[in-house]
Formats: C-alpha cells, sequence, structure tokens
C-alpha cells in the first residue's frame, strides 16, 4: 500500500515538474506561485513545493523576487550547460553577476550580495575568469575600483567613460582638438555666410550648421581614431557654447531629414563675444594674485609692488 | 560704503581738494551724519577750515546739510555722497563725451563747470571763450556767441541743468560762513534730491552777453596787465541777467549716454554695424520719453524706426524689417517685440541688455584671471544654475583632477558657491548633495569692490611715482621757467642750450620713464572705471527692478 502510495507520488511529482516547466515556457517572463495553484488546483501545497524544490535545486528553475511576491523562471539551459562542472556558489555568483548586466559589479558588492566570505569569492571570480565566463572591466569612475560582468557583454558607457577615454584616462587632449575644430568648421562658416553680402536673413541662416554637419566634417577630417557618435559630437559642441563661443537653436524638422533626432534639429553658430577684455583685467591689480594680501604700508602694497613695476616698464 | 570705497572718496579728495578736505571728508564718510563742531572737534581741524572743507564740498554737490536728528532747533547736520565722491574718477570721461558730442567748446564747457561744481551761465562763457582765444592763432578770437550755443545745446540735451532752488543754495552760504549760530538756519528745507523736480531746470536764463573771447597779454607788458585786471573788475560786476541762477552737470544723463554707447558697442560686436546703428537710433528716439531706471525703452514701431534711420545708412524696408527680427531672435535679447501694430513694435531690453553685460564682464575677469577652461566651468554653471562636482566635469569635459582643482580655486575666491543639500539631518558628507552655483548679483558686487580697490592701488601707486621723482620734476619745472624767461629776453642760442644741457641725460630719461608710467597708469584708471560703471549700472538696474 506504502510502497504503491510512493510510487504514484512520485509520479505525480514528475508530471507536475513538467507541468511547471511546460507553465514557464508559456509564460517566459516568469510565474508566480498563484499562476500553479491555479493551474493545478488538485495538487496540495505540499507536494507543489516539493516539486519547485526539486527544479530549484538541480538548477532548472529560477526563483526571483519582485514587487508582488516571488516569481519562478525558467533557467536558460544555455547557462546551465555554461555552468557544468561548477559547484553552487560558483553557480550564485555567477547570477549575481549576471543580473548586474552590463554595468557590471564590484566584488565587495558580490560579498554582501552573495554573503560568502570575499577569500571564496575571489577564488571564484579567479575560476571564471579563466573559464571565460566572466570578465573584469576598470571603471572611469575609480581607476582602482575593478568590476565584473558577464564575457560576452559590452562595458556601459558609464564604465569605460565612452569615447573619451583610452584605458580608464580621459584623452583631455583629443577633446581639445575636437573642440577647436568644430569652432574652426562653425566659425569658417559663418564668415563665408558674412561675405556672401546676401540679405541679413539668408547670412544668419547659413551661418548655422546642424549637429550632423559637423559629425560629418569631423568623420571626414580623420583625426579621431576611434568611432565617434553624433551624441559625442553635440557634447563636444555644447563645451563650446560654455566657451561663450557658439550658440545653439533647436528647430523642429520632419522625421527622417538627416541629423534629426525626435522631430527636432540641433543647429549651431559661431559668434562673436559682446565685450572686449574688460578694463579690470588690462591692470595687474586685475590678476594679482595677492590681491587680497595687498594694503598701503603692508608687505605688499602698490607703491612697492613688483607686477606693477614691471607693467609699468613693460 | 565700503572700506575700498572709502579709500578711494579719499585719495580722489585728496587728488583733488587737497589733504585737509580729505581728512574732513574721510571722517565724514565714516561717521555718517556730524554737526560742525562735532566734525572740526573730532578732526582736530580749526573751525574755520572745517567750514571752508565744507563749502568746497557743498559747493561740488558732494555734500548735503539739514536740520538735524534733535529735530529744526538743533545743529544742522553735514553729510557727504560717497557715490558723488566716486563720480570724480569719471570726469575725464565725462569731458571726453562732450567733446565728441559737441567739440573743444562743449568740452571746456563741461571741464570748467566740473572743475568749479557750479557755476553762472555768463561766467562759463566768459571763462571758455577766453580760453578759446588764448589757443588761438593771433589775431583771432573766439565769439561768446558760439559759447552760448554750446552751452544751450548742452542744455537742451540735459547734459547740464541748474542747481536746485536759490532759496536752499541761499541757505547753504548763510550755514558755511555762519555757522556760530546755528539758528539761522533753523528753518532751512532740506536740498530737494532732484533737480529734475524743479520747473525750469532746464530752462535758459536770458543774457546780455556779446563780444569776443579776450587774449591774456604777455607778463612783461605790467601797464596793459594793470589796465586790463581793472577793466576784468568792470566786467565782473557787469550785470548779465542771469545771476543767481548756476549751473551744473547732469551725471545721471552722462551715464544714460554711456549705458546707451556700452549696449550699442555690445550689440556691433555680436551682430554687426547695421544692427548696432539700428539699436542707436532706437535709444535715439526713446531718450526723452523712457524714464531712466525703465527697464525698457518705450515701444516704437518699425515704420518709425524707418522714418528716423540716418539717410546715409540707406537700409531698405525689408531690410530693416529682418534686421529686426534677427535682433529679435538673438539669444541676449537685447531687443524685444512687444506687439505687431504700426510694422512691429519693438523695444530695447535695458536691464536685460545690463545683464548680459554684467555677465559678460564677469566671464572676461575669470577667463582672464584662471584661464578659459575655468571660465568654461563659470560659464556652465551660469547656465545650469546648480550642478554637482561630477556634472562639472561631464558637461565641461574636463578631466575630474584639473575640474577639481579649478572649481575650488573659484569656491575660494568667492566667485562661486557652494550649496549643501544633505539627505538626512545630520549633514553627513556621504549623504549630502554638494551643489556648485554662479550667483551673479553678489559676484558682481564683489567685483566692484575689487575695482574699487585697485583704482585705488593705481592712485597710489601714480602719488608714489609722483614723490619718488618730485626732485626732477621740481627741477625740470625751474628749468623750463628759466629758459621761458631768458627767451623773453631774447637771449642766445648758445645760452639756451648752456641752460637746457642742466638737465643730465639719465635724469631726462627718468623724466621720460615717468611720464610714461603716469600715462599708463592714468588711462588704466580710465578702464577700470570702465568696468565699474558697468557693473555699478547693473547693480543699480537689479535693484530697481525688485
Amino acid at each position: 500500500m506504502t510502497d504503491v502510495k510512493v510510487k504514484k507520488e512520485s509520479t505525480d511529482v514528475v508530471d507536475i515538474e513538467n507541468r511547471i516547466k511546460e507553465l514557464c515556457q508559456q509564460f517566459p517572463q516568469g510565474i508566480t506561485d498563484q499562476v500553479i495553484q491555479n493551474d493545478m488546483p488538485h495538487v496540495e501545497a505540499q507536494q507543489r513545493a516539493m516539486a519547485i524544490n526539486r527544479l530549484l535545486s538541480v538548477g532548472q528553475l529560477d526563483l526571483l523576487r519582485n514587487s508582488n511576491g516571488l516569481l519562478y523562471r525558467l533557467k536558460d539551459t544555455q547557462s546551465a550547460s555554461k555552468m557544468k562542472g561548477s559547484d553552487n556558489q560558483e553557480k550564485l555568483v555567477y547570477q549575481i553577476i549576471e543580473d548586474a548586466g552590463n554595468k557590471g559589479i564590484w566584488s565587495r558588492d558580490i560579498r554582501y550580495k552573495s554573503n560568502l566570505p570575499l577569500t571564496e569569492i575571489n577564488k571564484i571570480l579567479k575560476n571564471l575568469e579563466s573559464k571565460k565566463l566572466i570578465k573584469a572591466v576598470k571603471s572611469v569612475a575609480a581607476s582602482k575600483k575593478k568590476v565584473y560582468m558577464l564575457y560576452n557583454l559590452q562595458p556601459d558607457r558609464s564604465v569605460t567613460g565612452g569615447a573619451w577615454y583610452s584605458d580608464q584616462d580621459f584623452e583631455s587632449e583629443f577633446v581639445e582638438v575636437l573642440n577647436q575644430q568644430c569652432f574652426k568648421f562653425l566659425q569658417s562658416k559663418a564668415e563665408a555666410a558674412r561675405d556672401s553680402k546676401q540679405s541679413p536673413m539668408v547670412q544668419r541662416n547659413s551661418s548655422f550648421a546642424t549637429s550632423y554637419e559637423v559629425w560629418k566634417y569631423i568623420c571626414e577630417l580623420g583625426i579621431s581614431k576611434v568611432d565617434l557618435s553624433m551624441e559625442d559630437i553635440e557634447t563636444i559642441l555644447n563645451t563650446l557654447i560654455y566657451d561663450g563661443k557658439v550658440e545653439m537653436t533647436i528647430i523642429a524638422a520632419k522625421e527622417g531629414t538627416v541629423g534629426c533626432v525626435d522631430g527636432q534639429m540641433k543647429l549651431y553658430r559661431g559668434v562673436n563675444s559682446i565685450i572686449q577684455p574688460t578694463g579690470l583685467v588690462k591692470t595687474p591689480c586685475g590678476l594679482c594674485p595677492v590681491f587680497d594680501d595687498c594694503h598701503e604700508g603692508g608687505e605688499i602694497s602698490p607703491s612697492t609692488c613688483i607686477y606693477m613695476g614691471e607693467w609699468l616698464d613693460f | 560704503m565700503t572700506a575700498q570705497e572709502a579709500r578711494l572718496c579719499g585719495l580722489l579728495l585728496r587728488e583733488h581738494f587737497g589733504e585737509v578736505v580729505e581728512k574732513v571728508g574721510v571722517h565724514l564718510l565714516r561717521s555718517g551724519t556730524l554737526n560742525l563742531r562735532a566734525l572740526a572737534h573730532e578732526t582736530s581741524t580749526s573751525l574755520d577750515l572745517v567750514k571752508k572743507c565744507l563749502c568746497v564740498l557743498v559747493q561740488h554737490g558732494m555734500s548735503k546739510f539739514g536740520p538735524g536728528r534733535r529735530g529744526p532747533a538743533g545743529p544742522v547736520e553735514y553729510q557727504i555722497n560717497c557715490e558723488r565722491v566716486l563720480y570724480m574718477l569719471r570726469y575725464p570721461r565725462y569731458i571726453y563725451m562732450a567733446k565728441s558730442l559737441y567739440g573743444d567748446t562743449g568740452e571746456l564747457v563741461v571741464e570748467e563747470i566740473l572743475q568749479r561744481g557750479q557755476m553762472t551761465m555768463s561766467s562759463v562763457v566768459r571763462t571758455v571763450a577766453d580760453r578759446l582765444t588764448q589757443n588761438m592763432e593771433d589775431g583771432q578770437s573766439m565769439d561768446y556767441n558760439e559759447v552760448i550755443n554750446a552751452f544751450s545745446n548742452l542744455v537742451e540735451t540735459h547734459f547740464l541743468q541748474r542747481c536746485p532752488p536759490v532759496d536752499s543754495l541761499g541757505a547753504t552760504v548763510t550755514t558755511t560762513s555762519s555757522s556760530g549760530t546755528p539758528e539761522s538756519s533753523a528753518n532751512t528745507t532740506p536740498q530737494s534730491a532732484q533737480p529734475e523736480s524743479h520747473p525750469d531746470c532746464y530752462k535758459l536764463p536770458q543774457i546780455h552777453l556779446s563780444g569776443r573771447g579776450k587774449r591774456r597779454r604777455s607778463s612783461g607788458d605790467a601797464e596793459a596787465n594793470d589796465r586790463r585786471a581793472k577793466r576784468a573788475k568792470l566786467e565782473n560786476t557787469e550785470v548779465c541777467g542771469d545771476e543767481g541762477i548756476y549751473w551744473q552737470v547732469n551725471f545721471e544723463r552722462f551715464h544714460l549716454h554711456f549705458r546707451h554707447q556700452a549696449i550699442i558697442s555690445a550689440v556691433a560686436s555680436k551682430l554687426d554695424q547695421t544692427s548696432s546703428e539700428i539699436v542707436r537710433t532706437m535709444l535715439r528716439m526713446s531718450e526723452v520719453t523712457t524714464p531712466a531706471t525703465a527697464a525698457y525703452t518705450q515701444a516704437v514701431s518699425a515704420n518709425e524706426i524707418f522714418r528716423a534711420l540716418p539717410p546715409s545708412y540707406n537700409i531698405a524696408r525689408p531690410i530693416l524689417d529682418q534686421y529686426l527680427t534677427l535682433l529679435v531672435d538673438d539669444p541676449m535679447e537685447f531687443v524685444g517685440k512687444t506687439g505687431d501694430s504700426g510694422g512691429g513694435m519693438y523695444v530695447v531690453n535695458l536691464h536685460r541688455a545690463l545683464a548680459n553685460l554684467a555677465r559678460a564682464t564677469l566671464e572676461s575677469v575669470v577667463q582672464e584671471r584662471f584661464g578659459s577652461r575655468s571660465a568654461r566651468i563659470f560659464r556652465l554653471l551660469l547656465r545650469k544654475k546648480h550642478l554637482e562636482q561630477k556634472q562639472v566635469e561631464d558637461f565641461a569635459m574636463i578631466p575630474a583632477k584639473e575640474a577639481k582643482d579649478m572649481l575650488y580655486t573659484l569656491l575660494s575666491e568667492n566667485l562661486v558657491q557652494l550649496q549643501e543639500i544633505p539627505k538626512t539631518p545630520d549633514h553627513a558628507p556621504s549623504r549630502t548633495f554638494y551643489l556648485y552655483t554662479v550667483n551673479q548679483l553678489p559676484t558682481a558686487r564683489l567685483l566692484l569692490q575689487n575695482c574699487y580697490k585697485a583704482v585705488s592701488n593705481l592712485i597710489e601707486r601714480r602719488l608714489f611715482e609722483t614723490k619718488e621723482n618730485k626732485r626732477h620734476l621740481e627741477k625740470s619745472q625751474r628749468i623750463e621757467a628759466i629758459l621761458a624767461s631768458l627767451q623773453a629776453s631774447g637771449a642766445e642760442t648758445a645760452q639756451l642750450a648752456e641752460v637746457e644741457e642742466m638737465i643730465t641725460a639719465p635724469e631726462r630719461q627718468q623724466l621720460e620713464a615717468l611720464r610714461h608710467h603716469i600715462n599708463k597708469l592714468d588711462s588704466s584708471e580710465n578702464q577700470v572705471d570702465e568696468t565699474i560703471f558697468l557693473i555699478e549700472s547693473y547693480i543699480n538696474s537689479a535693484a530697481s527692478s525688485r
């Protein structure tokens, strides 16, 4: 009697397991306990729990937590096969790194999430790295901080810093060169417009260049080893705005026009400053590094000022 | 009033009126309001001297007096107007402006009035005509009528105005000369602060003055000189019909003109010459109708602008419309559009323009002093208002280390401010946002103080340079005097050369260097004053629009 029961139960369990897997395939984003219950109203809670536990332990099912409770999801077989021959701890760490996506995760954060000792984690990480399952990427935000991510992922811009970084170093010279080139382009355009002797409206309009035009110019110049996107060029153009050398206007454009993003087109043009260097900075006092310490009769005083003396004899 | 302003006021008073006036003036500045006896006691100057000092200050409109705190029966109290004292720094600019608008005659008229504080029209005309005649070739002289013309032009354009009514001026005389009996001035009406409130402010009196400028005789002709002096005395008693009507320079009007010049030149360098001419026309049209503190000029229609444009510019109507659209579209917003009637109504945004100019000035100071990358950070903060350090680095595309350095330098110079926003009440740094920002108005005030200090330093240095070379200067003056007298008495050239050689070559070199230094310092003072003017106008406009 008991024997029969056990046997029946075991077949039941297998049935339930298969049914759960089917359900999971139907809903690739995951199913809740409620879904399983509704599907198999006749199965007792205990049996259901056993089946799920078994699936979890053999690594066919993933347990996830979201806002409305626990979710079960089928583990993709690929990763399951990759993880062949690894122990549970390794799997856990791999899972944590996988969850971090292309932003990567720091080893200390892995420790917090996994509750494993650091030495253990380091061993596992080394292990995984040697299997080429994960890779370590140096973050630009903190040069000594390594983040881990899956081997096949392209690191996020926030990690590598985009086009402006090579080996975690900000390429400030590269940025300056691009800055100057963009300005030169816009300036020559503005000058050509000014010399065209057309009506003022036409003159202004022809002095504008879209970010696409600037991008194309820079690409054709071939000064960049890396491929620059239009956003990259726009950030460069923005620095020119902050230099007070360039103005930007946004106009509406028909979707599909070249250089048009979300129905908008950014137009840039080189402009002149409204004033000459102001009078104050033409005197030595306007630039003096010890201006605040200067008093008549003091150690530093206008009468004995060496900067002033040199300036007067200039 | 700040310490820097007081220092500059003191230096200016010393330069123009001497050390006693400086002492009294600075003491009055520091203490605010004082009566005569307290002033004399605290400066330990004799009563007589203090009276004379106050006379000078009142004459130049730098000092005010009125019934004291103890009511009309108490002693009269004096105040000094710091702003007015600082205008002395701008005298060269007023004079230059008068010269460029009304020629040499206008220049001399303004110069004379500035030097004496206030004058009657007839005496201005006489002095200026004499001075002009002096510089003319022999046999020519200046007609009084020409000077009267220039004078009335200046009055018509409000560059000159009448001093406040005579009764209060009369009171000035009595109080300053007989303050031993303060009761006499007890019923003094406080001087009206606004001379423009007086209806006859810009009304020219009828004066009966004709003739030509006189040439001063050479000093050898003693008898003629004597006769001339007698005649001069006679002339002075001659009735011209404008006794008691004194004129002063209308500083506000000059400042308006400076402000318009600044706006016009800003438009010229931002857009082009033609646009600046259009703005000039707009400003000229609304000059009389717009009050001095208004944020916008009176709106004018495109038709009116078209008619008022100088014909030499030859701008066609459609082109003008295009230019106006461009001006309105420009992000600096010098010109605004208020309506569509009459081909479009346009105004000049005076306050906006001043704010933009002041911002450009601040940017230029940062740029010159800390480099263009710091200026980039500064502009970025001006534009985006509040930013975290990381954001600054990203937007400005400056490596973190350098950006941090620049940001902290700017912060320590008070050009950039830091705002903490704690997420928790304990202000723990790890849970706090640190936002950097630039407050334009306080930064402008800071810069203004720096300007005052810079000008004071320049004046101080100039005085020092003159003092150092005093001996050389005196010697060269003495020798020049000897040369002049020898020349007059018809000495031989050899004798002249001998006297001339009394100044040795190194001495001559030193004098040359001194002249170079003084010129440089002088022109720098004027340049800094331009910055001062711009920032002051901006601060005033910001205060009045609040």
